[in-house]
């Protein structure tokens, strides 16, 4: 199964996430905001990464271009959580490199769906 | 599993249960404890013993971390209890004193199986003749050619 | 072990809406400061997220215009001003209304506080605070016209669409999920081997997909990667030829685009990620400053951790024993170093469970403010040793016994105004409430100035209630302790708030339950002090181990004086009576060995601890002292509940079960074996 990473500030969207992926099998990460994710991923090599947008200390577009400059994590997933119904943001994101978005609210359903389509053994 | 005790019901039907119990001895008599509140069964391990305690609670054992009072329920039913030999055991039971769950320790002269036994096959307590305290035994039960005692825990260790 | 996110969410709020409180107040100060509206901004962002997320929609729809509202004033489209800060203060307190109760918080200030701000904002120039709705692209939803039976699709991603993270084989997997397809690859596009770089994406694909399905269906597949490549759908039969597009990243003007900054928006996006950038680092530099960040830990947790500790301590103990018995050098290190980093662990963690007494303080400013006024007597309260720390469990249980000794000593202890100016006191009283350490206790003294106890009353009343023989010789320390005893009370008229008896036994028992003890000290005519001595906390103690006859039991270290030796001299001495001269002072002892009936003789030289709990001491007789012991209480079964010399038992090296000597109820014991023996000696 899959090692995933969830980087937001937020302790309960963390925990949801972990308690959906980790239900199915994945072994979850966490981190309360882009600099912590960014040590994570130097650490350990994950398979795919989800990450808020606004964090404090480094925000999730700031941890998108760091994760693409890191060579392992080249081609790996990163989606991002997004509330802002905000198409400036999200295209922001989208060039920083993150492959995708989930919009909160999400459902686990959906959260599996976009997992289930990035990480392919 | 064994299922001893098949023969047919009394006439006077009463609601037939079996019963899953494991059976112990206590000098001559033997007991059937339920397996339900039964937790495990140890090797005796060393006795504190705690003065000015109850003289059927005489000890506390270690129980993997947990210290447990051991209660010597043959002294309670007034029955005669044998040295300790190689079959005696502790079996670690737990009860329910006031709705608190409690657990402790029973010393048991030997430990024979765990059985079935069928509620239609026990007597009433014979409040005459017996050599132990009626009061703590909530029936007799035929298990094979032995009349087995099924204690009430609850009322025999408070 | 998951908590329930849900109130995971509540917790989170709940410190979110402190911080925006805070924030909000602040800006109130400081309306220009970009920290701040970042600050609020966020937390009403989370807050919004988050609880829509877990089913708070009425918090994420109202919290939503007020988001925007300061993502706004963030973007400087609007300044924010007083008006702003106190609605959004109104708007916290609502939130935390709709977050408590959901259900039936009422619908109507949420409306006036938005619409509020609608005014506020519109007055402000800004026209409309609703966000563009978030762009879905029209809902181009058609079938295959009639007849057809599928789609062609025509697929070209833009090179770096792998580097992305995207998986263009998945996304044909996705494809072929919906129906039968018909795949042909283009590769004119891919280079010879040596200049092919392995992460472009340089194939494209003609697809033929034979179902029934809508164009949105399809579009869907390509969500995430719709902006970084061509995609045609077309009916099938509709187009002339599948013709297969260049891969897009080929052509001049697209590769153009990707050498340029950014070009989508180009007017805002570097401006904002520099705002932001400058908002990360300020964020970066409060986060060091902020102190005392802290974490919210369910109670039963910190249980939890603490019984974890306790078994490790358990088996610290017998890995030690082990390797002092031995003679490998290298276990006996290695049994030191654990044997030291347990005894950190347990520091450091009986510290996350210490809650400083001044929490407990606070709430008997009123209590004592309102008796005051209503026994008419002036009162000063005076608090001393508010950062004294104590075990989180301990401190609630506290609250009560406190109430009751403070009560006393206002209704008891403390005159009227007129009897202080007869005996020329000032006319206000004073109670000081005080916590300080000693040794490994915390003593918590509640003292007066009133009268003092009344020792002759205190007499006539036991006597009365035939607690006490007419005229039988008692100490004042013995007789003072008749106020502890169920139904005893000595005011003269019941007064409505003490008095009635109830309470001073209730708080014995409280305080002796969490192994404390109350001393009564009174001087007549200057008052009178009840000092609760408890220990650190509940579930560790120092303590020393200790054997009688055949048996080990532990003494609390915090109860020892000191330790000596039974000299036959001392015995001499004491000449048959249960009382030692120890360098000139008589201090009663009790035997061990008889107390807890162990059969034969003790060998000579016996020990003696004498142990004390405020004023009274007491000589433990023993065999022999083991050595000290980091004990781990367990409770007792209720079914040991006669066993009342003992406070509990622990596990020691060995593996075996020591009990806990409670020296409280063996000073006790001590007391009555002696006013039973007084009479003998006065005869």
């Amino acid at each position: 199964m899959a090692a995933i990473l969830t980087v937001d500030d937020s302790p309960s969207i963390r925990q949801m996430v972990k308690m959906v992926l980790s239900s199915a099998g994945h072994d979850v990460a966490e981190a309360g905001n882009g600099a912590e994710g960014l040590e994570k991923a130097k650490a350990q090599r994950f398979d795919l990464v989800l990450t808020d947008l606004n964090m404090p200390v480094m925000n999730g577009i700031a941890l998108i271009k760091n994760l693409r400059q890191l060579p392992a994590l080249t081609g790996t997933p990163i989606v991002f959580l997004t509330t802002e119904s905000d198409d400036a943001m999200k295209m922001e994101a989208k060039q920083a490199g993150a492959t995708g978005w989930i919009t909160k609210p999400f459902k686990p359903e959906q959260l599996h769906a976009v997992v289930a389509k990035l990480v392919r053994a | 599993m064994d299922i001893q005790a098949t023969a047919p019901l009394p006439a006077a039907a009463r609601a037939d249960v079996t019963l899953q119990v494991l059976m112990i001895g206590l000098g001559s008599e033997i007991l059937a404890i339920r397996t339900e509140s039964v937790r495990e069964i140890i090797d005796p391990v060393p006795l504190t013993l705690v003065p000015g305690a109850r003289s059927f609670l005489p000890a506390l054992i270690n129980v993997r971390g947990n210290v447990i009072p051991l209660a010597d329920i043959a002294l309670r039913l007034g029955l005669p209890r044998g040295p300790e030999t190689p079959d005696t055991r502790f079996v670690v039971v737990e009860i329910e004193v006031d709705g608190d769950p409690i657990i402790v320790g029973l010393i048991a002269d030997k430990v024979f199986e765990v059985t079935e036994v069928q509620s239609a096959q026990s007597l009433p307590t014979p409040r005459i003749g017996a050599r132990w305290n009626p009061d703590f035994i909530q029936f007799m039960i035929r298990w094979g050619d032995e009349f087995v005692l099924m204690p009430d825990l609850e009322l025999l260790l408070s | 072990m998951d908590l329930d996110p849900a109130e995971v969410f509540r917790q989170e709020a709940a410190e979110l809406l402190e911080s925006l409180e805070s924030a909000l107040l602040d800006l109130g100060q400081k309306p220009g400061d970009g920290e701040l509206v970042d600050a609020a901004f966020r937390a009403l962002h989370t807050i919004k997220g988050s609880g829509a997320m877990f089913g708070f929609d009425r918090v994420a729809s109202f919290t939503h215009d007020f988001e925007t509202a300061f993502d706004l004033i963030r973007k400087g489209k609007i300044a924010a001003n007083h008006e702003i800060v106190t609605l959004s203060l109104e708007a916290k307190d609502h939130i935390r209304l709709l977050i408590e109760d959901p259900i039936s918080t009422s619908e109507a200030p949420g409306q006036r506080i938005v619409s509020n701000l609608q005014k506020l904002l519109a007055g402000d120039g800004a026209a409309t605070v609703s966000p563009a709705a978030m762009a879905a692209g029209p809902a181009e939803s058609a079938i295959p016209p009639g007849g057809q039976q599928g789609w062609r699709i025509r697929i070209a991603f833009a090179p770096e669409v792998m580097r992305n993270g995207a998986n263009p084989l998945a996304l044909l997997d996705d494809l072929r999920e919906l129906g039968q397809c018909t795949i042909t690859a283009n590769t004119d596009a891919v280079p010879e081997l040596s200049a092919l770089e392995p992460l472009d994406c340089l194939i494209s694909w003609s697809v033929e997909l034979a179902a029934d399905c809508t164009r949105a269906d399809i579009e869907d597949v390509f969500l995430f990667v719709r902006d970084e490549m061509d995609l045609v759908i077309e009916p099938l039969g509709d187009a002339e030829a599948a013709v297969v597009p260049e891969p897009p990243g080929l052509h001049p003007e697209v590769a153009q685009q990707q050498d340029s900054t950014p070009t989508r928006p180009a007017t805002s996006a570097p401006t904002h990620s520099a705002e932001r950038d400058a908002a990360d680092r300020n964020d970066a530099v409060r986060r060091t400053d902020a102190k005392g960040q802290t974490v919210r830990v369910q109670a039963e947790r910190l249980d939890e951790l603490m019984d974890r500790v306790g078994e490790l301590v358990i088996v610290q103990a017998r890995l030690s024993q082990i390797a002092h018995a031995g003679a490998d050098l290298a276990i006996k290190a290695i049994a030191e170093e654990i044997e030291r980093l347990a005894s950190g662990l347990r520091d450091s963690t009986m510290g996350v469970r210490m809650v400083p007494m001044g929490s407990l303080f606070g709430r008997f400013r009123r209590l004592i403010h309102d008796l005051s006024r209503d026994l008419g007597k002036p009162v000063e309260f005076v608090t001393v040793g508010e950062d004294t720390e104590l075990d989180k469990t301990m401190i609630e249980r506290l609250a009560d016994p406190l109430v009751h000794l403070i009560r006393n000593a206002i209704d008891h202890g403390i005159e009227s105004p007129e009897r202080r100016a007869t005996s020329g006191k000032a006319a206000t009283g004073r109670i000081e409430l005080s916590a300080r350490y000693v040794g490994a206790q915390v003593l918590v003294t509640v003292q007066d100035d009133g009268a003092g106890l009344d020792t002759a009353r205190i007499r006539a009343k036991a006597e009365e209630s035939g607690l006490l023989a007419l005229g039988a010789p008692m100490s004042d320390h013995d007789i003072h302790q008749f106020l502890f005893h169920p139904g005893f009370s000595t005011a003269k008229t019941v007064s409505a708030l003490s008095g009635r008896g109830v309470g001073m036994d209730v708080v014995k028992r409280t305080i002796e339950a969490m192994r404390g003890t109350i001393d009564v000290s009174t001087v007549a005519g200057k008052g009178s002090s009840m000092t609760l001595r408890l220990p650190l906390t509940l579930a560790i103690i120092d303590g020393l181990l200790v054997r009688v006859g055949r048996s080990r039991y532990i003494i609390p270290l915090s109860a020892i004086e000191e330790c000596i030796e039974l000299t036959p001299e001392i015995e001499a001495r004491a000449r048959g009576r249960n009382m030692l001269d120890v360098r000139g002072d008589l201090v009663p002892f009790l035997k061990l060995r008889q107390l807890f009936c162990e059969p034969g003789d003790p060998k000579p030289f016996q020990k003696i601890v004498i142990v004390t709990i405020g004023e009274t001491r007491v000589g433990l007789v023993l065999d022999q002292i083991i050595g000290s012991h980091q004990t781990v209480i367990k409770t007792l079964s209720k079914l040991q509940a006669d066993a009342a010399m003992f406070s509990g038992a622990t596990i020691i090296g060995d593996g075996s079960v020591a009990l806990i000597l409670d020296v409280a109820q063996l000073l006790t014991m001590s007391h009555t074996q002696r006013s039973a023996e007084r009479p003998a000696e006065a005869a």
